[in-house]
């Protein structure tokens, strides 16, 4: 009965336009099922074995594209609750924390998941370089490692900024000071002055939206935070994972 | 020189290249399609730039002379960010943000010094500094009594900030004498 | 030339059968040196690895959301800072840069150097060698440069992280971190003063302090190509320059703490539009 009904399913034309091909247990379906998925094909079909090894990945690069999915999943699931207004931001954390449903599970993954994310990826790094994994014809992905690395922690630090409390002030504060000691383009820096700029119309200025951080640059950093460098951050990693797949696997022969 | 249909290209005066229609149309078409792009760069740069702001308010009316005394007054501190300093002639207003990247520093009467938390750097009673990474003195506010009815008006929007230089033991100093000048300065 | 005995054993003909092995002749074939592929599928032994990475991961990381849940200060507030106001430990490294350098330098110029120093690694590196294995004795200059960089970063994240208190003061983990430190009673000094102090004319003094800058550069750019000629040689005349200058910014951190920590030196060199 069961079986029938299965076999019923298996063979509905529904089924049949979204599984192309049987279980992948046979050759032909392990080949094809890397073929015919959009997630899978980012994979080869065959690897070699010594590839496999633990020693050599630690799953670090894995593992920080895993966060950034997590990531994403918990951020998506923030966002309902979470206004960026200077006097709802903090309540609304208060109250993700302790009247939503799950919603202090969501923050802390959140929160966490990202630390762990600075970290893998930095030990990403570590790894790449120490089994020169970056050298030709790799170079151009170790530098859009290097932009996705920047990205991360762009991340980080935009994102701290949304709970609006003391930590998200100050470190802003002390962050977008350091943008206005930018030589040439901060008025606080080196020939800043002399160029022209003022403390209302320099970079710090454009980033935060104003002369103090207040509402201009929690908004700004919002939309950085939950849409650009999302988006910058995906774009890298299409890339990133397509030229590996490209050059090919730097593990041992 | 010929187009590519084969017809003869307009020739301009003798010994010039002659543009062919296929370069013209090519270079126009190019051109155009960099500049557009070029003002979708300049605008949407002005858009970022905010045009309104709605920011707290620098002008602060803080009573008579006669409420302070002397030393550093912190009542101010929270409220519009900056110390009252009472001297025996006069009064100044220290503008209460590090001048290394912008957190708010403590006063320490015991030690006589203001240190600031992010990143230890300390200041005199003057705002030069005593120690830590900052690089210039503290901001004075703009400080004058009201003509009417003789309370203190600070305005920290105006700022005092002459250039540093370095003295014996003291890395970023300015000597505090010149600096008592209106309107950052008020003799009692 | 040909090996009709050995084919003959290894397939005998069969007048039955219309095909047969014709000869074997030995030569070089294009797979001589490559050693048979073992390859396997990556459905299932790479995505379950994957799965299992990435559960396992998930776990630990819900494990400690179970006992500390991500922090949450005071409400927002511009007229205190919190003492002392620490940023995430993964930015700890560049505070600590930040107490010993302008904010120009260690808030932009060193970041964007370290980036784009990184970014630049590839095409600086001409050691063909260690490619797909932990290699520590075929490329050992770009090892130690990279690893000293990546340990100062995480000394500076620790310093942060354990060793700073109250006013950003020096806190060991024994002592009473709610007490404030006095303030030190060192006074810090820039190099210029500290050279007219030995009696030398403002002017010189500040002339000093530039060429002592420069000769900082120069040994830096210079000395390799003396002691290490046949390396130089390789990395040809443009690596050669940005290795070497941006070898000599990544000491300048390292170099800085120990003036400001044995000689009280604030700046070692003073223009008029910036100060290192």
């Amino acid at each position: 009965m069961i079986d029938r009904l299965v076999k019923y399913v298996r063979d509905s034309q529904v089924w049949q336009s979204i599984f192309r091909h049987g279980y992948p247990d046979t050759d032909r379906n392990q080949s094809l099922v890397m073929f015919s998925s959009v997630l899978l094909h980012l994979h080869p079909v065959k690897i070699r074995r010594s590839a496999l090894k633990f020693r050599y990945t630690m799953c670090l690069g894995g593992l920080s594209a895993f966060m950034f999915l997590l990531l994403t999943f918990t951020g998506i699931f923030l966002m309902f609750y979470y206004v960026p207004d200077t006097r709802a931001a903090y309540g609304n954390i208060k109250d993700i924390t302790s009247n939503v449903f799950m919603g202090g599970l969501m923050r802390d993954l959140h929160k966490w998941s990202a630390e762990a994310m600075v970290f893998l990826v930095w030990a990403h790094m570590f790894r790449v370089f120490m089994t020169g994994a970056y050298k030709a014809p790799r170079e151009l992905n170790w530098v859009v490692g290097c932009i996705l690395l920047t990205a991360t922690l762009l991340l980080s630090w935009t994102g701290y900024l949304l709970p609006w409390d003391q930590l998200a002030l100050w470190a802003i504060t002390v962050g977008t000071k350091m943008a206005e000691a930018t030589p040439f383009i901060g008025y606080a820096g080196p020939w800043g002055q002399q160029l022209g700029f003022r403390v209302d119309n320099d970079i710090r200025f454009l980033l935060i939206g104003g002369t103090v951080v207040g509402q201009n640059a929690l908004l700004r950093f919002y939309v950085l935070h939950c849409v650009a460098l999302p988006v910058i951050i995906t774009l890298g990693m299409v890339v990133h994972f397509w030229r590996i797949r490209k050059d090919g696997f730097s593990g041992p022969l | 020189m010929k187009d590519m249909r084969g017809f003869e290209a307009v020739t301009g005066q003798e010994g010039k290249e002659p543009v062919s229609r296929r370069d013209f149309f090519s270079l126009v078409g190019w051109g155009g399609f960099l500049a557009a792009m070029a003002g979708v760069g300049v605008g949407s740069f002005k858009f970022y730039v905010p045009t309104v702001l709605y920011e707290p308010p620098t002008t602060f009316k803080i009573g008579p002379p006669k409420d302070y005394g002397v030393g550093v007054d912190t009542r101010w501190k929270t409220i519009g960010q900056f110390w009252v300093v009472k001297e025996d002639q006069g009064m100044y207003a220290l503008i209460s943000i590090c001048r290394h990247l912008g957190c708010t520093p403590n006063w320490f009467p015991d030690q006589e010094r203001f240190r600031c938390p992010c990143h230890g750097s300390i200041y005199d009673v003057n705002g030069n500094v005593r120690g830590g990474p900052a690089p210039r003195t503290l901001w004075r506010a703009a400080i004058s009594l009201d003509p009417v009815d003789g309370q203190i008006i600070v305005n920290t929007a105006v700022r005092q900030d002459p250039d540093p230089k370095s003295i014996e033991g003291i890395a970023v100093f300015v000597d505090p004498e010149p600096r008592k000048v209106a309107p950052f300065y008020i003799q009692i | 030339m040909a090996e009709r005995d050995t084919t003959e054993n290894i397939f005998p003909r069969n007048p039955k059968k219309s095909y047969a092995l014709m000869e074997l002749v030995k030569g070089q074939g294009f797979q001589t040196r490559k050693q048979p592929e073992d390859t396997v599928f990556v459905w299932p032994h790479l995505l379950y690895i994957e799965l299992i990475a990435a559960v396992t991961f998930l776990a630990g990381l819900l494990w400690v959301c179970t006992f500390k849940h991500a922090p949450l200060e005071d409400m927002a507030s511009a007229d205190t800072t919190p003492n002392p106001m620490k940023a995430p430990w993964y930015f700890l490294g560049l505070q600590e840069l930040l107490v010993f350098f302008d904010p120009w330098l260690a808030g932009m110029v060193l970041p964007v150097l370290m980036i784009v120093g990184l970014m630049a690694i590839p095409y600086l590196d001409v050691n063909p060698k260690g490619v797909g294995y932990w290699a520590w004795r075929e490329r050992p200059f770009a090892i130690w440069t990279f690893n000293f960089g990546f340990l100062l970063w995480w000394i500076f994240i620790i310093i942060g992280v354990f060793f700073r208190g109250l006013d950003w003061a020096w806190y060991w983990p024994w002592d009473d971190w709610s007490q404030h430190k006095v303030a030190s009673s060192a006074t810090l000094n820039d190099m210029n003063v500290i050279l007219q102090g030995w009696g030398m004319g403002a002017a010189g003094a500040d002339w000093a302090t530039y060429v002592l800058t420069i000769l900082y550069f120069v040994v830096f750019l210079a000395l390799p190509a003396v002691l290490w000629r046949g390396f130089s040689k390789q990395l040809g005349a443009v690596r050669y320059i940005i290795v070497w200058g941006l070898f000599a910014a990544m000491m300048l951190s390292p170099l800085k703490v120990f003036l400001r920590l044995a000689f009280n030196i604030k700046y070692f060199m003073v223009t008029p539009w910036f100060k290192l």
